[in-house]
């Protein structure tokens, strides 16, 4: 994997104005989570415009299915526009592009829940907050989940407590 | 310099949360956590490539 993948990966979907709220693992390692993950979660905006800048970006990293990569199928505008989940393995490693998470939150709906963050000078992304990320881990209620739980709440707990 | 021994060497959370590690997490900016978890990434991805080599 490239140096610099996950940043390179946020970096172009930022550089093509892609809306997007980055969720899951990266996430929360932003906002201070001791964890390892190895791909990017975002949830994107479903609008016209953006889907196309998405599609421009994913053409741009090589992005394919990661299910079957043998046969080279890449995502189109019914994907991005639907309600899945969308596994993709790109020349920077992966990326998931989730259409809604949870009850079916969309990229508008989870806005207010989000912060723009600094990665770099020139590189700012929307992150979801880690109050939002425990209460969608909660709900999902999967084992994978649930593991994750306590130190995503211990650390919003030091967090507040400055 | 030895710790004194009214110093607790370890903090953990009832649910076994390693808190000192937290701690030193939140004392980075972003950038600074995202640059130490590529770095680690790319650790482990070397480190497993090497050794899945026949």
């Amino acid at each position: 994997m490239p140096e610099g993948s996950l940043r390179g990966t946020l970096r172009l979907l930022s550089e093509n104005h892609v809306d997007f709220i980055l969720v899951g693992g990266l996430a929360a390692v932003l906002q201070g989570v001791p964890v390892s993950t190895y791909d990017v979660d975002i949830v994107h905006s479903r609008e016209a415009a953006n889907v196309q800048r998405l599609l421009s970006s994913l053409a741009t990293l090589d992005a394919i299915f990661r299910i079957q990569p043998s046969r080279r199928l890449k995502p189109d505008v019914s994907h991005l526009t639907g309600h899945g989940h969308i596994n993709l393995i790109t020349r920077l490693g992966s990326l998931d592009l989730l259409c809604t998470i949870g009850d079916g939150l969309t990229y508008e709906q989870l806005l207010p829940y989000s912060e723009r963050m600094d990665l770099e000078e020139g590189l700012a992304i929307r992150v979801l907050r880690l109050e939002k990320l425990i209460e969608l881990k909660e709900q999902l209620g999967s084992e994978k989940d649930r593991a994750m739980l306590p130190l995503l709440r211990r650390t919003l707990e030091e967090k507040r407590r400055g | 310099m030895a710790v004194p021994a009214s110093i607790p060497l370890t903090d953990y959370s009832p649910d076994g949360v390693d808190l000192t590690l937290i701690r030193w997490f939140l004392s980075l900016t972003p950038a600074q956590r995202l640059e130490f978890h590529e770095r680690q990434m790319e650790d482990i991805l070397a480190i497993r490539k090497l050794n899945a080599r026949g």
